[in-house]
């Protein structure tokens, strides 16, 4: 019992979780129906795949303000390109992504350009690459496979949601045991210690920018599964502020050099959680923006007080 | 680690505990008609204000009906995601107002394999999802550019050049509105030439330009046919620079309330009066009929009458 209260303590988010489930369940019994449940996962699937890209970039120090439309732009490339078959059309838009990510980090690592302003400018820049490519206009699939893989499930397990899953898993295990994972949160806690240790960094920053656009362009793809079309306005204008609130949900610093693919997890499905409930629950949208933001807040103000808490603890050990 | 794990296993196995107890069961029905609606965008502009509102009241005034009303904001992905819930809910009927025609087909095929009949509400779906929806409630935009077209032939007496200003190309309003004009105006006054057709994209600034563009371009310009008034506004303002606003007869296929002002000062000749208020009690209307299971026609218009100078003051001032 001890244990568990000390988990929650350290990671607010998974408490806050449970307690949202309770709440809901009782106020809206439908919510806990297999279905729906079910339903949610799906729904949190592109989100929690581009949580995960930034994490990594988060946990880096850094964090990437273009995801949305780096979204938006490989799901247009992925339905545009299906002429040329949706293997090549989705390698194509995943190349994108990544393209997108290397000049980010190439501006960033190697110039030495703020962060925020260079992917500030490619949120913007990109949107208009989505709208040069679909002349404002909605791309709609020409196969119906694209769109039966985005709505199909195994062992009733949605598909989308097993692949963020994989994705998550792998990702995690990079994080922790390889020599990546272990540079990046180096580089995030201290970097010129990590600098004067010997690690490459600007490799490290670099590698994190691709893998955050990347990571948003698989997003794009399984979104545009799900709609079998792309709209130009995908992604804007939020949605990058959406992930970061994601990340920072699930008790990554963003100062950097802290956080886990697993606590992310926990973000990306309170927040799937609540906009599924509040949607059950006939609340008008103006409120579930409030309240999303009031428990962005009440998270991260929790978090710190307990790392405050802990820290008091520590100095009192020692 | 090991302790995370731990715990992460617990909680996972008491919420799929709770799953399996609860199951599929069907929620009860107690004879009450639930209507699901997901709008496109409803705080954008008054036009959507008014229809949301309008919608709630009309609902709440009828017993033993009730409505989830959602807003996709217009955000497409959010939409589906709203359908869906809606059919988790499941609701006796799902209204529509889609941010996309194209990219809300399989939300609606999705309501359709769950066997709850969607209404397609004020925009139309792409042609490929008509299949799995019940029918459409809204504005007829192909009469609404007949009706501006009545209105530019008895103000030209059938005799003239005019140009016309379209809305945004490839959106199913701005094309339909384009339809109607130019078909009433080739049945009915071959006297009438159109002599361009230009793209506005709705918006008001580009509209001047174009305007200003034709009437360089051609000289003997009688007419201008705009597909809304906040084209029209655009056109208008580059008619008064050139000295023409008034003399040139400007007809429109949808009323908003500064081209209600601009017909009483008399630059506007005729218009078309399409009321948020009407467009949402047509879609509860017919929302209401599908939940009961009765049979309804595809096409569920609601009155878009003709406004002019002579009968204006029966209209209120639209409030967008």
């Amino acid at each position: 019992m001890k244990k568990i209260l000390r988990f929650f303590k350290k990671k607010p988010i998974w408490a806050i979780l449970l307690l949202l489930v309770v709440i809901i369940t009782i106020l809206a019994p439908e919510f806990i129906r297999r279905r729906n449940l079910l339903n949610i996962l799906l729904q949190s699937s592109v989100n929690g795949v581009m949580a995960v890209g930034m994490t990594y970039l988060m946990i880096n120090g850094f964090f990437d303000l273009s995801v949305g439309t780096v979204m938006g732009f490989s799901a247009a490339l992925a339905v545009g390109l299906q002429p040329l078959g949706i293997f090549p059309a989705v390698i194509i838009a995943l190349l994108a992504g990544a393209g997108i990510g290397a000049v980010n980090g190439f501006l960033v690592a190697r110039a030495k350009i703020n962060a925020f302003v260079v992917t500030l400018g490619s949120f913007i820049g990109v949107r208009g690459l989505i709208y040069i490519y679909t002349k404002e206009d909605a791309l709609i699939g020409e196969r119906m496979v694209f769109s039966d893989f985005g709505s199909s499930s195994v062992l009733g397990i949605p598909t989308l949601f097993i692949i963020m899953l994989v994705i998550a898993v792998i990702a995690e295990f990079v994080l922790r045991k390889t020599p990546h994972g272990r540079n990046t949160y180096a580089v995030g806690g201290n970097y010129e210690a990590a600098e004067n240790a010997g690690i490459r960094v600007n490799r490290t920053v670099m590698v994190n920018f691709i893998l955050c656009s990347l990571a948003a362009a698989v997003g794009g793809v399984l979104l545009a599964s799900r709609m079998n079309a792309a709209t130009p306005g995908l992604g804007w204008p939020d949605q990058n502020l959406m992930i970061i609130a994601t990340v920072v949900l699930g008790g990554t610093s963003l100062n950097g050099g802290y956080g886990s693919i697993v606590h992310t997890m926990g973000g990306v499905l309170t927040i799937g959680v609540i906009q599924n409930a509040l949607n059950l629950l006939n609340v008008q949208s103006y409120y579930n923006m409030l309240l999303m933001g009031i428990i962005l807040i009440l998270v991260v103000f929790a978090d710190s007080r307990f790392k405050q808490a802990r820290n008091a603890l520590r100095v009192t050990d020692s | 680690m090991k302790r995370i794990l731990t715990v992460l296993i617990v909680l996972m196995l008491a919420v799929s505990g709770l799953v399996f107890a609860t199951g599929d069961a069907e929620a009860t029905d107690d004879g009450t008609i639930v209507i699901g609606h997901t709008a496109n965008n409803v705080g954008i502009d008054s036009y959507q204000t008014t229809h949301d509102q309008v919608f709630r009241d009309t609902v709440a005034a009828l017993e033993g009906v009730s409505a989830i009303q959602l807003d996709a904001g217009g955000d497409v992905a959010l939409q589906i995601n709203q359908v869906e819930d809606l059919i988790q809910k499941n609701v006796d009927v799902i209204v529509i107002w889609p941010v996309n025609g194209k990219a809300i087909v399989p939300a609606a095929k999705k309501a359709f394999d769950a066997g709850i009949p969607v209404l397609i509400c004020n925009s139309l779906i792409d042609e490929s999802g008509y299949q799995y929806v019940k029918g459409f409630a809204g504005p007829d935009t192909y009469e609404e550019g007949v009706n501006a077209a009545v209105g530019m032939i008895e103000a030209l007496d059938g005799e003239g050049n005019v140009v016309e200003l379209m809305g945004m190309p490839g959106y199913v309003t701005a094309i339909r509105r384009s339809e109607g004009f130019q078909d009433k105006i080739a049945d009915d006054a071959p006297g009438i030439e159109i002599l361009a057709t230009e793209p506005t994209d709705w918006n008001r600034e580009k509209a001047t330009r174009v305007m200003e563009n034709l009437l360089t371009k051609y000289q003997n310009i009688d007419g201008v046919y705009v597909a809304d008034d906040n084209i029209g506004i655009g056109a208008l303002n580059a008619l008064k620079e050139a000295g023409r606003a008034g003399d040139i007869v400007m007809t429109s296929a949808c009323m908003f309330g500064e081209g209600y002002d601009a017909m009483e000062e008399g630059f506007i000749y005729g218009s078309v009066y399409q009321s948020p208020a009407e467009d949402a009690k047509k879609a509860v209307e017919v929302a209401v009929k599908l939940a009961n299971g009765e049979e309804v026609p595809f096409w569920n218009f609601f009155e878009t009458p003709v406004v002019t100078k002579a009968n204006m003051d029966q209209f209120e001032r639209p409030n967008f």
